[in-house]
């Protein structure tokens, strides 16, 4: 566990500094008023270094959030100990803190009417004194963090007039304006666009790889996890915690196992979730490039078993780029029909 | 949707200007004030009396020395009172409605005069003996009272109860126990006795003396001074209790501080003028309209200000110049109040100016 896998380089590195996040022996849950405890996750043993870009994973209601929150100290651990940059999380008082670690968090705020630049000084907070006077030095941080997360443009725009990309951004950047060493967001593109959610996973790889920082975020976006995460957090419905770069997970089956329910199979090689194929009705798909990849997505959707070899009496499908146009062609007992769509084709096949 | 940016200098001068005129209407309300009422009183003499001149009529003097001049100052204090309770409590419990009575300080103040006014003839005289029917000091003690055991309450509970909705609950609940309580007394006491009593109920800035004037101004002052040290915690708040802790605040101290500003600032209003509503949710929403902003750097000078003024304005309306008439406090803030906040809310752009909720 740890860094015993990761590169020479780092190795050296690692020796100097202890990680920013280490827990050993946690135990995480609810402190339930008298009663006994609700009991979350055991045992965890984690760590995150500096420049790393950690996804926490796993299915709906595993404890991802509490996990998140007992390790920003917000929410009192049950057992077991947490350690940033080698010092107990509960030695520092809450100024310091503030200073190690940083947050995002999955609701979206109102704040009313409230400028850009003013929502991200707030991130200095632990920095000023009673009045939250800033001097040049903070707004200097200011708007170099609005710049490292693109939104310096918008510096002068109101917040409620921001779309939820670009509110997402700004409240990634007031947690950095905190100048934190861990930076921890909970589900942070849970209510962003498609383009929103990989623009904000590319931030967060940029903020560890290019800025060392740690960071920590929970996700439901396992195909983006994969692609940008330095290593994946898998956390199963019992609350165990398996680590490991993204491609190890699914190598050795980790990610088709917690993940796997009725109906539901991940495909290791395209690296997303299909629906089970239950259909009886096979065919042979020949062609290449995008357009095979697309024509046998709706070959699954529609029910039908793609097969790799030709079965006599099945129909065999044939894609055929053509300069500008792509025609299908299905071959079946002797009979040959030209279609000029998919959906055209769909049509045409037995159900 | 307005897209294009308020630059942060034409957004700071337009706001100078705020400041600046609200001074001067606060400096034309306060004279109009005292010029106006059941007898008008030139403009030059009030300038003379005020600051001393010889040779006034002595009715006159006597007038804006006993009565008008206490009576606006308290219009100003309590304005200024209501508006900062109203703040801090809209802020804490991230509730545009949420008024300085949320938390049920007022009907304290209401049980402690209900039973100072009705109870004495329902426990035939024996009860409360020395706070009888009229006694306008009496009457500040028992309100002050009935407040200051309300304000005890809410901040022993708010030690225990980390969620501000619940606390909030709890306020609502024990706001309507003590209705009943009022109700059951009014219900079972003598006509002339509920209706002093409903005349407490509707407010006035009247009757305050120099004496109780001083004290209530060093109440409020008290309650004043304690959210001038918030900005910071107010605005942490706007983001939620979470993000306010991973800020490094401390967030239980942060409250218990609201809660003892906003219920004092309330207590002191109530015990010397009676419930009065309306001002307390309407100028947050005002400052946060003409201000365009919901940090609390801007904000508490600005409630401050436009407290006093609106508070004012109500008064000098309350009076019907140049009628016998007076009008209970009330009526007018409600009256008058309403209508103009519905305008300023419907003129608002989307989500621009309080929580969106």
């Amino acid at each position: 566990m740890g860094c015993v896998e990761t590169k020479e380089r780092c190795g050296i590195i690692q020796r100097l500094t202890p990680p920013v996040l280490q827990t050993s022996a946690l135990r995480i849950g609810y402190k339930n008023g008298g009663k006994s405890p609700k009991l979350v996750a055991d045992n965890l043993n984690l760590t995150l270094n500096a420049g790393e870009f950690v996804c926490l994973v796993g299915p709906n209601g595993v404890g991802k959030s509490t996990l998140l929150r007992t390790v920003t100290g917000l929410q009192p651990k049950l057992a077991g100990e947490i350690q940033l940059s080698g010092k107990r999380l509960e030695a520092y008082p809450p100024r310091e803190l503030a200073s190690q670690v940083s947050v995002v968090l999955t609701n979206p705020i109102s704040v009313g009417a409230m400028r850009v630049d003013e929502l991200a000084a707030m991130g200095r907070f632990p920095f000023t004194g009673l009045f939250d006077r800033m001097s040049e030095h903070d707004w200097d941080v200011v708007h170099e963090t609005l710049r490292v997360v693109g939104v310096d443009k918008l510096s002068q725009r109101y917040v409620h007039t921001l779309s939820d990309g670009e509110r997402q951004k700004v409240m990634i950047a007031r947690a950095l304006t905190q100048e934190p060493r861990l930076l921890v967001l909970d589900e942070p593109t849970a209510y962003l666009d498609l383009p929103g959610r990989v623009v904000v996973m590319d931030l967060l790889h940029d903020l560890a790889f290019g800025h060392d920082k740690a960071v920590l975020t929970s996700t439901h976006d396992l195909d983006l996890a994969l692609r940008h995460a330095d290593r994946i957090w898998l956390m199963d419905d019992e609350g165990q915690i398996i680590q490991g770069a993204p491609e190890d997970l699914v190598l050795n089956g980790s990610f088709a196992q917690t993940f796997n329910r009725a109906g539901v199979r991940f495909d290791p090689l395209s690296g997303t979730f299909d629906t089970q194929n239950s259909g009886s009705q096979s065919v042979f798909l020949e062609g290449q490039g995008p357009e095979l990849i697309w024509t046998k997505r709706a070959l699954h959707r529609a029910g039908l078993a793609v097969e790799d070899e030709w079965i006599p009496g099945s129909p065999r499908i044939c894609v055929l780029p053509q300069n500008d146009t792509i025609t299908w062609q299905i071959e079946q007992d002797g009979q040959k029909n030209s279609f000029a769509s998919i959906y055209d084709l769909l049509q045409a096949l037995p159900k | 949707m307005n897209r294009t940016p308020d630059s942060a200098t034409s957004q700071q001068t337009r706001r100078l200007w705020l400041f600046g005129l609200f001074l001067l209407l606060i400096l034309a309300l306060f004279l109009l004030n005292l010029a106006l009422g059941s007898v008008s009183i030139p403009l030059k003499d009030i300038w003379g009396i005020l600051i001393g001149r010889e040779g006034i009529r002595e009715s006159w003097i006597y007038i804006v020395q006993n009565s008008r001049l206490p009576r606006a100052l308290t219009a100003a204090l309590a304005g200024i009172a209501l508006s900062a309770s109203g703040l801090q409590m809209q802020t804490m419990f991230r509730n545009p409605l949420a008024d300085p009575f949320i938390l049920g300080i007022n009907s304290g103040a209401s049980l402690g005069v209900a039973l100072a006014i009705l109870g004495s003839s329902f426990v035939g005289g024996l009860f409360l003996p020395a706070l009888n029917l009229g006694g306008q000091f009496s009457l500040v003690l028992a309100a002050s009272f009935g407040a200051g055991l309300v304000l005890a309450l809410i901040l022993l509970v708010g030690r225990w109860v980390q969620n501000p909705t619940t606390l909030l609950i709890l306020g609502l609940m024990f706001g309507h126990a003590t209705s009943a309580v009022v109700s059951l007394l009014i219900y079972f006491s003598a006509p002339e006795r509920i209706q002093a009593y409903s005349i407490w109920s509707f407010g006035s800035f009247s009757g305050v003396n120099w004496t109780q004037l001083s004290v209530m101004a060093l109440v409020i002052f008290a309650g004043v001074s304690l959210m001038a040290l918030l900005p910071k915690g107010l605005n942490a708040l706007l983001l939620g209790e979470d993000y306010a802790r991973t800020m490094g605040l401390n967030v239980g101290l942060l409250r218990f501080i609201v809660l003892l500003s906003a219920s004092v600032l309330s207590g002191a209003v109530t015990a010397f003028c009676g419930p009065i509503g309306f001002i307390g949710v309407a100028v947050p929403h005002i400052a946060r309209n003409l201000f365009k902003t919901s940090n609390h750097k801007i904000l508490i000078p600005a409630i401050i200000l436009i407290g006093a003024a609106v508070s004012m304005a109500a008064s000098l309306i309350a009076q019907l110049p140049g009628s016998q008439l007076v009008l209970p406090i009330n009526v007018v803030t409600s009256l008058f109040g309403a209508p103009f906040v519905v305008w300023v809310v419907l003129k608002r752009k989307r989500g621009a100016a309080s929580f969106n909720v």
